[in-house]
């Protein structure tokens, strides 16, 4: 149950006072009282209100006054003035002060009600808003969970994200490959003023460049063959929110100057569209690519990347995160072990040495992997080298150069092994579905036995 | 609810003025049936010549609570019964007043006798109870509004289910569109209370 709403009535009359008081605890509201506008402004500043309920008419210090005095101290509260001398003049002038209502008594109780049930459901609403925003802020807070950090490199760019969230500053955000730039993108966006709007990504190296263009600016009904009806682009979707432009590393060069456009004047046209449109977004950029060699190269435009990197995030790879990797480790233990309803109490020394010792390649993202395959697999109340049997064989020989295919069928096996040749648990480790790894364990030849 | 004429605490239905008797049978019935509290009707008193408003020709229920409190340790909780038109200095007119948890409650019939869309239908404020061409009406109309304000002498405040006896009514469409019976919730808390 809510917590009741709690009122302060400030009037000089006792008994307009003690009776509209009585009134509003039978409504179930906790009510205090002031005699007069000193009493009120001090017992305000003690306690804390919902609701001011004042009377316009007092000796000393009037309403207004205190209703002036109010909007000072706390804004938040809203006020509704009474009075019995009521003319539109008095309401209008409180009205403008700041009053958010007002009652001429006697009044009405449905008129009372009325305006009380419009101030509660008002404050209600601002509740809502505030435990939005505060599970916006956990999500963001969640969301930096995978970026769990204690090693000082990542602390500082928890630091820096918290920085250039607030700003409408482009940013671009680097770091090699599964070190969490989408997750830093996205907590940028629940932490920014656009938190409430979309957060539409767009991945610009996994496509073609006609399909990233329809993709980026939407299309017009016939633009070209198997156009049969308008599609909006992301450009569009991303309106009063924020686009994540994954991998812009990636974008053909005259697709930056298409966009650099956008950016400078914030319109576009869809495709075979003749229409300007407006769309108002942050962007947020991500790469693993040295742009600035690009640009030296002359193989990324200079303007289009000086328009995206006004801000840079450069995510530090998780081997330079130095006690992250345990950090990091037990938390996305905790994580999975929750969501497959198993009880895992971390890690033995063996499997935590094999985990730090490793050297991460895939980053964040190849951590949780393993870990994901390793909580599957694990049969005891913690994780040690059974589990991590991938790690152990990093050894000087295991690094030696192989072909695709033997790489592949090496992992494969591992993998297999590793979950004692259950396919689908196997499969889950691995990221693929169970046809995908029967057809593979054909190909290569594996069985059990060999 | 079980009634135990031994062990219960009991109630007082007292008319204040000129109150047809069978008002206050009505009410006295309703608060042993419901609230399962043995209930009495007392003597007529006078309404405290203090209540009354004269330039609202309404009777303040503050003051008329005050007095009914005298003497109230001796029993579990007293409710004035009038056809005078009920206020209170801040609000235009009241059904009833109760002081929450104070064990004194006060109703009028006055308002009570109009049709839901304000058409009188009999009795004009003022005019004694029982008068109304649907009698009927006023005196569920009456239990409800008693059962009501006893509740909040009893200590509840209001609820929030719309079918509940003690969700606010603010007007007699509103009142005569719930029913006869407290909610789990409230019925819960009187007999806890008890």
């Amino acid at each position: 149950m809510s917590e009741p709403l709690r009122v302060l009535v400030i009037d000089d009359e006792e008994a307009m006072r003690e009776s509209l008081a009585a009134w509003l605890r039978k409504e179930g509201y906790r009510v205090s009282v002031a005699a007069d506008g000193a009493d009120g402004l001090a017992q305000l500043s003690a306690g804390a209100f919902d609701l001011l309920l004042v009377d316009m008419k007092m000796p000393g210090m009037d309403g207004m006054t205190v209703l002036e005095r109010t909007r000072e101290v706390r804004p938040d509260i809203p006020v509704v003035m009474i009075t019995a001398y009521g003319s539109i003049e008095n309401a209008v002038t409180a009205m403008k002060k700041g009053a958010r209502d007002y009652l001429l008594k006697p009044f009405d109780p449905e008129q009372m009600l009325l305006v009380i049930e419009r101030i509660v459901g008002h404050q209600e609403l601002v509740r809502e808003n505030e435990a939005l925003r505060e599970r916006l802020r956990q999500s963001a807070r969640d969301g930096v969970g995978d970026l769990v950090a204690g090693s000082e490199a990542m602390v500082d760019v928890l630091e820096l994200i918290q920085d250039v969230a607030p700003t409408d500053a482009a940013v671009l955000i680097t770091g090699e490959t599964g070190t969490g730039k989408e997750l830093v993108a996205r907590a940028i966006h629940a932490l920014s003023s656009c938190a409430y709007g979309p957060f539409v990504v767009i991945n610009c190296g996994s496509q073609s460049e006609t399909l990233l263009e329809s993709a980026l600016f939407g299309h017009e009904r016939g633009a070209f063959t198997g156009a049969v009806s308008t599609q909006r682009g992301r450009l569009e979707m991303a309106h009063g929110g924020t686009l994540f432009l994954d991998e812009v590393g990636e974008i053909p060069s005259k697709m930056q100057t298409d966009l650099l456009r956008v950016l400078e004047d914030r319109e576009f046209t869809r495709v075979g569209g003749v229409k300007p449109l407006q769309s108002d977004f942050r962007l947020i950029c991500a790469t693993h690519r040295d742009l600035p060699a690009r640009v030296k190269s002359g193989a990324f435009r200079a303007d289009f990347f000086y328009r995206i990197n006004v801000l840079e995030v450069r995510l530090p790879p998780l081997r330079d995160r130095e006690g992250d990797v345990e950090l990091l480790a037990g938390y996305f233990v905790e994580q999975i072990a929750r969501k497959l309803g198993k009880t895992i109490q971390g890690f033995t020394s063996e499997g935590l040495r094999l985990l730090c010792g490793y050297s991460w390649p895939g980053n964040v993202r190849e951590l949780r992997n393993v870990l994901e395959r390793a909580v599957v697999i694990c049969r005891a109340d913690q994780i040690g080298a059974r589990e991590l049997t991938f790690l152990a064989s990093e050894e000087p020989d295991a690094m030696v150069p192989m072909t695709l295919r033997e790489a592949e069928n090496s992992h494969i096996r591992r993998a297999l092994d590793a979950a004692d040749w259950n396919i689908t648990h196997a499969a889950r480790a691995l990221g693929i579905d169970r046809v995908t790894l029967s057809r593979k364990i054909k190909r290569h030849d594996l069985s059990r036995t060999k | 609810m079980s009634v135990d004429p031994d062990t219960s605490p009991l109630a007082e239905v007292v008319p204040l003025g000129r109150v047809p008797p069978v008002a206050c049978a009505v009410v006295a019935a309703n608060l042993q049936a419901v609230l399962g509290l043995p209930t009495q009707v007392v003597a007529a008193r006078q309404m405290p010549p203090r209540a009354h408003l004269r330039a609202r020709d309404q009777y303040d229920a503050a003051p008329i609570l005050s007095a009914l409190r005298s003497e109230v340790e001796s029993i579990r909780v007293r409710v004035g019964v009038t056809a005078l038109d009920l206020c209170l200095p801040i609000l235009t007119f009241v059904y009833g007043e109760a002081l929450v948890g104070g064990r004194v409650a006060v109703i009028s019939s006055a308002r009570l006798a109009a049709w839901p869309h304000g058409t009188a239908v009999g009795t004009a404020a003022g005019t004694a109870a029982g008068t109304a061409e649907e009698p009927g009406l006023l005196y569920e109309r009456l239990a409800k509004v008693a059962l009501h304000e006893t509740a909040h002498a009893l200590g509840l405040t209001h609820c929030q289910d719309h079918g509940c006896l003690m969700a606010f009514s603010v007007g007699l469409e509103k009142l005569d569109s719930i029913h006869l019976v407290f909610c789990p919730a409230c019925e819960h808390k009187l007999v806890v209370g008890r």
